[in-house]
């Protein structure tokens, strides 16, 4: 293992040990438990005689009910994800190209501060800016623009409005680096060729953005999937998502092996992403950042 | 460069006559893609602020515009025996899963940029999921497990799953200084004479220090804020405060939770003004 010569594992390989053993023991250990619950009738430990059983894929699968909420989970994740882009591109952009490092600094800043502060802050935030006597509707009510307060809360657009939020830095990070990279130059050559700014945007730097694109939005759309917070305090209990519905199965039900059924579906389609934000992200840095 | 005039003629030798037709929608252009973008960060920081109204606000629901000021939340908020806790509880851990995941990830740095190891890109990716994976299977995993081997839910049960989570930052921030440096210092230092180890100390160690110390600062917040594990892992009693902060808004939404997300803000922004004071915000947060 520790042999000296210069292609083989050297001494500080060694130093891998221990977040191998970490993994090892509180990821695939716990995912593979999960993935055998997932096809036993009950607690091995609990009950002495549990067999194997595909009932609750079944179950699953059988009942429009749960379709409509897996459906429900993957609509949201779409919109959240559009929004995102949209919001998240421009200022991507001013990002990538503003010149000075202050302004640079002052918007990173902006894009941080929300990202360090907490899902559960964020989300407050957005309830008391939503809800009914919410600083929305008391505003628009005080100016006369409407009667009856708007129904914000407790709705999808809701929901989608704080997961865009809490989602959107991660968008504008993996943007900006992404533009960040395409030659500035480029631009400048299709301007000076008579191309408008936003005409030299989209026939130069938009497709070249691509790859950004594709990694940022799956990246988002698989944060959004898997979110719990926003969509359970925003829809107020109201709107149903894959992950509310797994916690609810252990938390009210206790029925361990469905909870984990509903979380190998929800870790298939999360891993087909995590695999194809990587291949997007290897289209832009051509290997570089993973060695 | 905001002008039409500068046309280099050597980049546009067959339309170096272009129409100067862009010079006023170019103005145009320029504003509507600073108010788009102004519009945005309000989005982003508007309901930052709001909070902050909210707190220092003394009506006991939400009023706008806000009609005056007072600490009474922050009073009320640090005179909660339950919001006491469950703040030193999230410190105890963030500051156990901080050590942890500080010493795992930078070791791992370390194994991967410099041991020769093979399939370095395969052990990176799977190292940086627990980022993407959904943080709340890894809490049904992790608590079903402890079920199954009937551990019950210790403090070190919530800080191995906190550390997971928060691996991947310190293990990209070290992994990015050890690519940026030159790897010939090291050489040089056991060439002259220096065995491995020494070399480790003396010239290793002090250079990726500022990854190092960027990953743990990172791994702090988002042990602090982290929800989606906890929630699993905690029982009652012994809770971190987002998840105090969770069941509190599911009935109520007076100005304590206002006071408690300012504390937490605070302790946001402190802990990015110190990272970018200290070792520059700029190289690190790589997507």
């Amino acid at each position: 293992m520790s042999s000296a010569a210069p292609q083989r594992p050297n001494g500080l390989a060694l130093f891998i040990l221990p977040s191998v053993l970490l993994f090892a023991l509180f990821f695939f250990l716990p995912i593979g438990l999960m993935a055998v619950m997932s096809v036993l009738t009950g607690n091995p430990v609990v009950a002495p005689k549990v067999a194997f059983t595909t009932r609750h894929y079944a179950r699953m699968f059988d009942d429009p009910y749960y379709l409509e909420v897996i459906w429900t989970t993957i609509r949201i994740g779409l919109v959240t994800t559009l929004v995102a882009l949209a919001i998240g591109y421009p200022l991507a952009h001013w990002m990538a190209r503003i010149k000075s490092r202050t302004g640079h600094a002052l918007l990173l800043m902006a894009v941080l501060a929300p990202m360090l502060t907490g899902i559960v802050v964020r989300t407050f935030a957005w309830m008391t800016l939503l809800s009914d006597k919410g600083v929305i509707n008391q505003t628009l009510i005080s100016l006369g623009l409407i009667s009856q307060p708007l129904k914000l809360m407790y709705t999808e657009t809701g929901i989608v409005v704080g997961l865009v939020h809490i989602y959107v830095p991660f968008m504008v990070l993996t943007l900006t680096g992404v533009i960040g990279r395409i030659d500035e130059q480029l631009e400048q050559a299709a301007e000076n060729l008579g191309a408008s700014p936003l005409r030299a945007f989209i026939e130069v730097t938009l497709p070249l953005s691509l790859p950004g694109i594709l990694a940022g939005s799956l990246l988002v759309f698989a944060l959004a999937i898997s979110a719990y917070v926003t969509p359970i305090l925003l829809g107020g209990f109201q709107i149903m998502t894959l992950p509310i519905l797994i916690y609810q199965q252990i938390s009210a039900n206790f029925n361990v092996g469905f909870a984990a059924a509903l979380g190998i579906v929800l870790l298939m389609i999360s891993l087909l992403l995590v695999i194809a934000y990587n291949r997007a992200l290897g289209l832009v840095s051509g290997q570089r950042e993973l060695q | 460069m905001s002008t039409s005039t500068s046309h280099s003629p050597s980049l546009a030798p067959d339309r170096a006559a272009a129409p100067v037709r862009t010079a006023v929608p170019r103005h145009y252009g320029r504003y509507i893609y600073l108010a788009i973008n102004t519009a945005i960060l309000v989005f982003l920081l508007a309901p930052i602020a709001v909070v902050v109204v909210f707190a220092l606000n003394p009506t006991p629901f939400i009023q706008f515009p806000p009609v005056g000021v007072s600490l009474r939340w922050f009073e009320k908020f640090f005179a909660s025996r339950d919001f006491m806790q469950a703040l030193g509880f999230s410190l105890e851990v963030a500051v156990l899963t901080t050590v942890s995941a500080t010493v795992l990830g930078a070791s791992a740095a370390l194994a991967l940029a410099r041991g020769n190891l093979p399939g370095t890109r395969l052990i990176v990716a799977t190292m940086l999921s627990p980022l993407m994976l959904p943080a709340i299977l890894t809490g049904l995993a992790l608590f079903q497990t402890y079920v199954l081997l009937d551990v019950g839910r210790p403090t070190w049960g919530l800080v191995a799953g906190h550390t997971l989570v928060t691996l991947p930052y310190v293990v990209r921030t070290t992994l990015a200084v050890l690519h940026n440096f030159d790897t010939r210092l090291e050489e040089a230092a056991q060439n002259l004479g220096a065995s491995p180890l020494r070399t480790f100390f003396e010239v290793t160690l002090p250079l990726i220090k500022p990854g190092v110390l960027a990953g743990a600062i990172f791994a702090f917040i988002v042990s602090f804020d982290q929800f989606p594990v906890s929630l699993f892992l905690v029982s009652p009693g012994n809770e971190t405060l987002p998840v105090t902060l969770f069941n509190y808004l599911k009935f109520d939404l007076d100005g304590t939770i206002g006071a408690a997300s300012v504390v937490s803000i605070v302790l946001a922004f402190v802990v990015v003004i110190g990272l970018d004071r200290t070792v520059g915000l700029r190289s690190y947060v790589k997507l």
